[in-house]
């Protein structure tokens, strides 16, 4: 007979009694038993309960004592979901650790290191962070991605959210949402889901401001006007669209992309409007898009060009493109010659078929949208928000650093290998003189790619990163560090050949590091480099730390610019193509996207943060100004950020 | 005496028996700290160096030791430990014994005590002691190559009368100075011989014993066992219980006199030994070996389960030549007395990749079922197997019936675990 939950919480008491007996130093020869018993009851019904009762004492016995747990303080909400998936131990022992939390968090405990509201915030986050957990979605790729312990894990932060404030949880939501909005990424289906997410959260008990906040997200996504709030069906709202008068779709127009401005979301009822405006009367897209002045010329000098496009990418299902072409038109890219052609090439360019199974991929089925839709409206997105390219969950950075750089300075290029990729399946890079060929190549970084990317880097990521890995591989052996030849060749002319690195090439050693840090003020600090102005991105490798510090691994960004912030404080602006450019690095440094003078998709920090994170440049030999001015205080400074955190990994000379 | 002078006779009794020696624990083993801890015997723990952090963060004295290094430095060890007022030393794990003996021999000024347990480290000399002293044994060699193994082989089986193509009996073969079951192998023909490594040599090599193989635990105090426990072997390395079922039980006598003729013959005053022996349906005993620490198989777990004390206190007891005749009798109950069987079952993957776990909801349910310690593992290779070492797992039951343990432990035995 299977045993009853009364006798699993008996056995779960005394292996618990009898760890809290224990001496410390013998807490190991008891854990085990306790863990064991434990995990019987997460198998059990009313389990996490039955756990929860016992969870203030959890600590104190010594369930934690000895392992990765120990320190509540210093646990990492985004550790918590691996830690869930993995296979036995981890998994039982991070259940107990959320329990001890939420027990900290209600008072049930207490921890000198750790208050109530510090465990209430790690738990907030924690949810915010596995919301796919708390509410399964059924979309492709959870169910490809299903996991043995998802069951488990969904019912341990069902448990947690009802004993944790749903306005905190929201709270909590609402700032992520806010904070990866502020980057206008070009992918936003995350940010949806957790609008959604915040949605369903939201009941009577929820606190007024958190509901008004939420409500301008979730109407900016279901109908940010009187008419499509109303009319919820876009076919319903289709034929009310006829029946406006002018005065009347002019406010209509304005609504929409005032919603789509103030929160980088479109509403599918926008794209219903758009392509109506587009056939029914073409002089108010210039509301509908909420272009400055800029824009409107542009679009004036392109209406015919713009209606095109229009009806042959933007659809419901597409909407986010709106976006896209607003900021395309405002940053006048069509006024390059080889745009437009460009962009009609792809209206009716013969894709190949794996490549469409993949941009049909990005919608839902029944959709009805075409390959050739899908693609022209990812360029127009690529070609507005250069910095909202994103790498997804992929380890390419560097491709997507690539695409974000040329839809910048060179779109004709662009618009020159998404065709030869999409359509002849290669793309050809001269290097050194020899030319290779992405298509006779194997391998890559990203050898499986994760699908969950714009239509462009779905398109060209694939080519890219066999092409990047393939010239670092041919540089390997010259005793430097290769990103000085391949950088140039790559990312082209653009990118300076002056190289410097932290890096002894062939020690590995750190060597001369006040040298590299005066080498940089010297080259790019608006005080000591004689007034040169950064004009193209400048691509730099940076250590990435995690909270604590501790180094993660290395990293490519771009630095965008070097100005001095509102406070006049001088400051790196820079893309981060991980699409979460605030990410908290540790030692107080903290990137931030929204505040300090950055502009959408740019993340900044104080320059000598920046620098102390920093390990590899490019810079313009001609172009140095006094590094013998920089002072060693600063560099003293830099030194010490650097010792202290991913200095640690490294030998020092 | 009047009342005044037997008060203060009394004192200084005391004070004598209270005097603050320190014991060393030699080797690691939280549940020996554990034991002596809870004996509020003060102690230090002379272990590999490793542990020590571990013992500084949790505020154990320790002295870390290299038990593999030997030179003339190691008497700085008994100096330290003097100095702290160490008076005794209990070993822990096979490398420790001759140490525990080396250290021991100094605090009673007794050299022999090391020699003594020199005769425990070195399988060769163990047995060939038990023989002079007229203990049944296999025959016996000693071999430094390969080629003796071949000849003691062929000169066995010349001595069984066997016949060109016939099927040899096979001989065994140990390393002289390895723990339990490290190194061991049953030699049947030249291919087997092949299989030995070159580092464990040299090695004792002997002739196969029919009958049922058990362990004895004895614990002895001034040369007198105190308590002797039976376990029973269901399949050695894998599965064992404690006390012994009936059929072996009964032959108690026996094996009690025969425990004795060792120590005697040993000569081994303190401390407990983990002697193994083989018996014939005629109840004729054979000696296989003799150990001087804690055994392995869980066996000290399962002693505390079925007879109710901790086997790690009666270690600590039974070494200190100052424990009292009173404390030995207090401590140690009739062998007789005991309710259960407590037996375990050391996990192997019988794979070679472990991918997940599976534990039988039978098993759980089923009332002899204690505990088990296994989670489903991080996928990966499986590790070789040492000795009867480093076992995934331990699945512990406790019941009235033997026969009924015995079946458990045999289902579960075939049982895949790990898939």
């Amino acid at each position: 007979m299977p045993q009853t939950t009364s006798a699993l919480v008996e056995r779960f008491i005394y292996a618990l009694d009898e760890l809290n007996k224990a001496p410390s130093f013998a807490k190991s020869k008891y854990q085990t038993d306790v863990y064991q018993e434990a995990n019987r009851l997460i198998e059990a019904e009313d389990g996490f309960e039955n756990l929860y009762q016992h969870a203030g004492r959890l600590e104190e016995a010594g369930v934690f004592q000895d392992g990765p747990w120990e320190a509540a303080e210093k646990l990492q909400p985004p550790l918590v979901a691996g830690s869930l998936k993995a296979k036995g131990l981890p998994m039982i022992i991070e259940v107990l650790s959320e329990l001890r939390m939420l027990a900290l968090a209600k008072g049930k405990a207490t921890n000198p290191n750790v208050s109530p509201k510090m465990a209430e915030e790690f738990l907030n986050e924690v949810m915010v962070l596995n919301l796919n957990l708390l509410f399964p979605d059924a979309s492709e790729s959870s169910r490809i991605e299903k996991h043995e312990n998802d069951e488990k894990a969904g019912r341990l932060f069902q448990f947690l959210s009802t004993h944790l404030s749903s306005s905190a949880l929201i709270q909590t939501l609402i700032n992520e949402i806010k904070r990866l909005t502020a980057q206008r990424p070009i992918m936003v289906k995350r940010i949806v889901s957790m609008i959604k997410m915040a949605k369903e959260m939201l009941d009577q008990d929820s606190d007024e401001q958190g509901k008004t906040e939420l409500k301008q997200f979730i109407s900016a996504i279901e109908g940010p006007s009187k008419l499509s709030a109303q009319f919820n069906d876009v076919h319903a709202y289709r034929s009310q669209l006829k029946t406006l008068t002018r005065t009347d779709l002019i406010s209509e127009s304005v609504a929409l992309a005032q919603s789509m401005r103030e929160t980088g979301l479109v509403a599918p009822h926008h794209a219903t409007l758009i392509r109506f405006l587009s056939k029914r009367n073409p002089a108010l897209l210039a509301y509908a898009l909420n272009l400055n002045s800029k824009g409107s010329a542009n679009l004036e000098e392109n209406r015919e060009l713009v209606i095109q496009l229009i009806r042959a990418s933007i659809f419901p299902a597409t909407r986010q493109a709106i976006y896209g072409l607003s900021m395309l038109l405002e940053r006048g890219v069509l006024s390059h010659s080889p745009v437009a052609p460009g962009l009609r090439r792809l209206v009716e360019l013969d894709i190949r078929p794996d490549v469409r199974n993949a941009l049909y991929s990005t919608t839902n089925t029944g959709e009805g949208v075409t390959a050739n839709s899908i693609l022209v409206a990812g360029t127009i997105q690529v070609l507005g928000q250069p910095l909202g390219v994103g790498q997804g969950f992929n380890p390419t950075c560097q491709a997507a650093r690539g695409i974000s750089l040329w839809a910048q300075h060179a779109p004709g290029f662009l618009l020159e290998i998404i065709p030869r990729a999409a359509r002849d399946g290669d793309l050809d890079f001269t290097f050194e003189g020899t030319p290779i060929h992405s298509k006779e190549l194997t391998g890559g970084l990203a050898p499986d790619l994760d699908k969950e990317l714009d239509p462009v880097s779905l398109v060209l990521v694939p080519h890219l990163d066999k092409i990047y890995s393939e010239m670092m591989t041919r540089v390997a052996l010259r005793g430097e560090d290769g990103h000085r030849w391949v950088n140039p060749a790559f990312y082209g002319n653009w990118v300076q050949k002056g190289f410097s690195s932290v890096f002894d090439p062939i020690t590995g050693y750190v060597l001369d590091y006040p040298g590299f840090v005066k080498l940089f003020y010297a080259t790019h600090h608006t005080e000591y480099n004689d007034d040169y102005e950064l004009i193209y991105p400048n691509p730099v490798g940076i250590f990435i730390t995690n909270v604590h510090g501790k180094l993660l691994g290395l990293h490519a960004v771009s630095i965008t610019r070097i100005a001095k912030d509102p406070s006049g404080e001088e400051r790196i602006y820079f893309y981060n193509p991980n699409n979460d450019g605030s990410q908290n690095w540790g030692q107080n440094i903290e990137p931030s996207v929204i505040g300090n003078g950055e502009m959408e998709g740019e993340s900044s920090l104080p320059f000598h943060e920046f620098v102390s994170r920093l390990y590899a440049f490019h810079y313009n030999p001609y172009e140095q100004g006094d590094a013998y001015a920089v002072e060693n205080s600063i560099v003293d400074g830099i030194r010490q950020l650097a010792q202290e955190s991913w200095g640690k990994d490294y030998t020092w000379v | 005496m009047d009342l005044d002078q037997l008060e203060l006779n009394a004192t200084v009794d005391e004070t004598v028996k209270t005097k603050p020696y320190y014991t060393a624990l030699v080797g690691w083993s939280v549940q020996a700290i554990e034991a002596a801890a809870r004996m509020n015997r003060p102690f230090v723990v002379v272990g590999p160096a490793d542990f020590e952090t571990y013992a500084a963060k949790h505020e154990i004295p320790f002295v870390g030791w290299d038990f593999n290094k030997l030179n003339e430095s190691s008497d700085h060890l008994y100096k330290q430990l003097k100095d702290m007022g160490v008076e005794l030393a209990v070993p822990l794990y096979e490398e420790c014994v001759e140490w525990a003996g080396a250290l021991n021999a100094r605090f009673r000024e007794d050299p022999r005590v090391f020699n003594r347990s020199l005769l425990l480290r070195d399988k060769g000399m163990m047995k060939r002691k038990a023989q002079i002293s007229g203990i049944k044994v296999g025959v016996f060699e000693e071999a430094h190559e390969k080629e003796d193994v071949q000849r003691f082989l062929k000169r066995v089986n010349q001595a069984l009368l066997k016949l060109e193509g016939d099927h040899l009996d096979p001989i065994h073969v140990k390393p002289l100075d390895k723990a339990g079951s490290v190194g061991h192998l049953a030699i049947y023909n030249n291919e087997d011989i092949e299989r030995i490594q070159d580092t464990d040599f040299p090695l004792l090599m002997e002739s196969h014993l029919d009958g049922q193989e058990f362990s004895c635990e004895a614990f002895i105090h001034k040369g007198k066992v105190r308590f002797l426990n039976i376990t029973e072997y269901v399949k050695l390395g894998y599965s064992n219980f404690v006390p012994a079922s009936p059929s072996l039980e009964e032959k108690r006598p026996l094996i009690e006199r025969a425990v004795q003729q060792l120590v005697d013959a040993f000569e081994i005053e303190y401390g407990v030994i983990h002697p193994e022996y083989f018996i014939t349906q005629d109840g004729t005993l054979h000696f296989g070996e003799v150990a001087a620490r804690v055994p392995g198989g869980h066996i000290f777990e399962l002693i505390e389960r079925a007879y109710g004390f901790s086997a790690y206190e009666a270690q600590i007891l039974c070494s200190d030549p100052n424990t009292t005749e009173e404390e030995i009798r207090e401590f140690f109950p009739d062998p007789y007395d005991y309710q259960n069987y407590a037996g375990c079952l050391m996990v192997h993957p019988n794979v070679d990749y472990v991918e997940d776990l599976k534990i039988p909801e039978e098993l759980e349910d089923h009332p002899y079922f204690e505990k088990h310690d296994m989670f489903t593992p991080p996928q990966g290779k499986v590790a070789e197997r040492v000795g009867f070492g480093n076992h995934y797992g331990t699945i512990f039951f406790y019941g009235r019936d033997s026969e009924e343990m015995t079946d458990l432990l045999k289902t579960y035995e075939q049982y895949n675990f790990y898939v």
